[in-house]
């Protein structure tokens, strides 16, 4: 069990490409911390500057209190499961298992204990003594896991370990990784570049664009209070609508006018604006697509034509043209609509869509920062 | 029988016949192939006379041959050759994996052009250093009787340089696997003989099978080496001594057998060691 710290950690690659900027950052004993972001964001590379497998080029990186920079990986009390499972293919699984604990000189019996208990929690137990490519992806993904459980290490390292895996297998790995995690009760370091893995799975969530830290926070936090415009897109699915247009000041009360309609701006956003005496002027509103309402006709309803028609299941995601051209996105739950109304929604039909003040981001158009962060 | 049914027939023949006439090319060629083999089979157990005859099969068989090649220098000279293929396969075989290892894995300053510097290297014909190299074992006392450390040191001493099959070879293990392995705890060391080599068997083998193949045939360099010295000979520049005018009648059915002889350890090794020439064994390590 312990705790990570990273302070002022850089990666620079030959002809000074930098890879990773000042990366700090302060993960607790027992934290579930999800490195998140578009690939090249360089939240691999901080992961294997933990694990040892990447030079650290700048900055240091503690592990329980002692600095590591200079430790082989072996000697950090790790334990890593990569994206292509990395399974020995000349040995069975118990073999794969058994390895690192027959390098450390592990009495044979102590190592059957092990592996035999490993290959229980993770349900491979028949397939102990198969060669790696006898497997499936799921059972090979458990095997590598089991191979990182075994080793009894402070921090659990986890690279993509589920992008090779096929839709439905990923959701039940993903399940059982939370399982995993509860019966680990260990340090974790999981990086994924898919958001709905960072939200079900972290305590803490770390958004990388380009190098830098976008922000840290909880699911919750990330979603609800996005500090600028990437974290907002990036988390949430469909992303984000970004709607370019002004916010007013009239009589103490903000509004926002997108596409001609005056929505205001109340509840605690509107308080907040008004705390913080933003100034009126251009902004860029941000609405989630399942903020957004369908309605009738009025004032403050956007006129719209619909585009795209995407049938989920659950629900419908609506694609449709604003007058201007612009395009957003509506997420409908299915059960909402009568036989009428789903009706309405064909291609090429108009419709009105409104949104309230309390589900608006809004950011600075300049640093694309969070009016209320 | 219907229409489809005689054409599905007819195609059925046709291959047949493409199919035999494709064997019988392939017999015929190895049958012409195996024939030299044959014959110095054949005169290795000719005992009625000692040279040169019009016909294949014996009149008299016998071990004769054998039992001379017992009682002359050849058992040196096989012994001899036997060291030096022996020693340098071992040696070749560690310096050229260690070497390709080191160029698959590692990225140090200078990797690229060192490769293509020993890559340019290679492409002079090995004869091009004879004089410079006989001049230099003949300096340090490794010729003639000293032959064989001599030749042991020529054979691997460059053997680094023949980095580039291994090398590809290891290109093709993912990286992954060796991160695995050191985070699970192993040397860089431990890595190579417990992941990558059980995995690079075929390219071992053909490391070890051309190191020892070399040497083992090795004429020309051996001959100049040894100067003339029966101690420092090795089979080949040995055999070729009686071959020469004045011994080619007496010791011709003998430099039959000793051919078969010098056949005997590399056809075995061969033998032994085909299956994995084709055998793959990365299946199943990453995603596939």
């Amino acid at each position: 069990m312990a705790s990570v710290k990273l302070t002022n950690v850089k990666k620079i690659y030959d002809k000074n490409v930098v890879a990773v900027h000042d990366f700090n950052l302060e993960i607790k004993d027992k934290e579930f911390v999800v490195f998140v972001g578009p690939s090249g964001c360089g939240k691999s590379t901080t992961l294997r500057m933990i694990a040892g497998l990447e030079e650290i080029s700048e900055g240091t990186v503690e592990i329980d209190g002692e600095v590591v920079n200079d430790l082989q990986p072996k000697d950090r009390g790790i334990a890593m499961v990569f994206q292509n499972y990395a399974l020995y293919p000349h040995m069975s699984v118990y073999d794969n298992i058994a390895f690192s604990l027959r390098l450390k000189k592990t009495p044979e019996d102590v190592i059957y204990d092990k592996v035999t208990k490993a290959a229980e929690v993770l349900g491979i137990t028949e397939y102990l003594m198969r060669k790696p490519r006898a497997l499936s992806g799921g059972q090979r993904q458990r095997v590598a896991i089991g191979r990182a459980m075994v080793r009894d290490s402070k921090v659990f390292l986890m690279d993509e370990p589920l992008s090779n895996l096929d839709a439905k297998l990923r959701n039940q790995m993903r399940a059982e990784i939370i399982l995993l995690r509860q019966k680990l009760d260990t340090t974790f370091i999981y990086v994924t570049h898919d958001q709905t893995e960072a939200m079900t799975l972290a305590d803490r969530i770390v958004i990388m664009k380009d190098g830098f830290i976008m922000q840290v926070g909880t699911p919750d936090e990330v979603f609800e209070m996005p500090d600028n415009l990437f974290v907002a897109e990036f988390i949430g699915a469909p992303k984000m609508n970004i709607i370019k247009t002004e916010l007013v000041l009239e009589n103490g009360n903000y509004y926002v006018t997108p596409f001609g309609a005056k929505i205001p701006v109340d509840g605690d956003k509107g308080k907040a604006l008004a705390d913080r005496k933003v100034k009126p002027g251009p902004v860029l509103l941000g609405v989630r697509p399942e903020h957004i309402n369908l309605a009738k006709a009025a004032d403050h309803a956007i006129p719209c034509t619909l585009v795209v028609d995407e049938m989920m299941g659950s629900e419908l995601h609506l694609h449709v043209d604003t007058e201007d051209g612009t395009r957003l996105i509506v997420r409908v739950p299915t059960l909402e609509l009568d036989k009428e109304e789903r009706k309405a929604l064909t291609v090429g039909n108009k419709l009105h869509i409104t949104f309230g003040g309390k589900a608006m981001h809004l950011f600075d158009p300049e640093t694309e920062k969070n009016l209320l962060a | 029988m219907n229409k489809t049914e005689k054409r599905h027939m007819g195609m059925k023949a046709l291959n047949r016949v493409s199919n035999g006439s494709i064997y019988i090319l392939l017999i015929l060629i190895s049958v012409i192939w195996l024939i030299p083999f044959v014959f110095i089979v054949f005169q290795s157990f000719r005992v009625e006379s000692t040279q040169q005859v019009g016909y294949v099969i014996p009149h008299q068989w016998g071990l004769q041959n054998y039992i001379n090649l017992w009682n002359s220098d050849f058992k040196r000279w096989y012994l001899n050759t036997f060291i030096i293929a022996l020693a340098s396969a071992v040696l070749v075989t560690i310096i050229q994996l260690c070497m390709s290892y080191t160029l698959s894995r590692f990225r140090f300053k200078m990797r690229g052009p060192l490769m293509r510097f020993m890559l340019i290297l290679g492409m002079f014909p090995g004869m091009l250093t004879m004089i410079i190299l006989y001049r230099v074992l003949a300096d340090i006392g490794l010729t003639q009787a000293n032959a064989v450390p001599g030749l042991i040191l020529v054979g691997f001493a460059s053997s680094g340089m023949g980095y580039y099959v291994s090398k590809g070879f290891f290109d093709t293990i993912p990286k992954s696997l060796d991160e695995a392995a050191r985070v699970d705890g192993a040397t860089r060391l431990q890595v190579l003989y417990k992941i990558i080599l059980p995995l690079a068997k075929p390219i071992v083998i053909y490391t070890v099978l051309t190191a020892f193949m070399g040497p083992w045939g090795d004429f020309v360099f051996a001959r100049y080496v040894a100067m003339g010295t029966s101690a420092g000979y090795n089979v080949a520049v040995g055999m070729y001594s009686w071959l020469t005018a004045d011994q080619i009648f007496g010791m011709y059915t003998t430099f039959c057998a000793g051919g078969v002889i010098v056949a005997l350890p590399v056809t075995i090794l061969f033998m032994c060691l085909q299956k994995y020439y084709v055998e793959g064994v990365t299946g199943g390590a990453v995603k596939g």
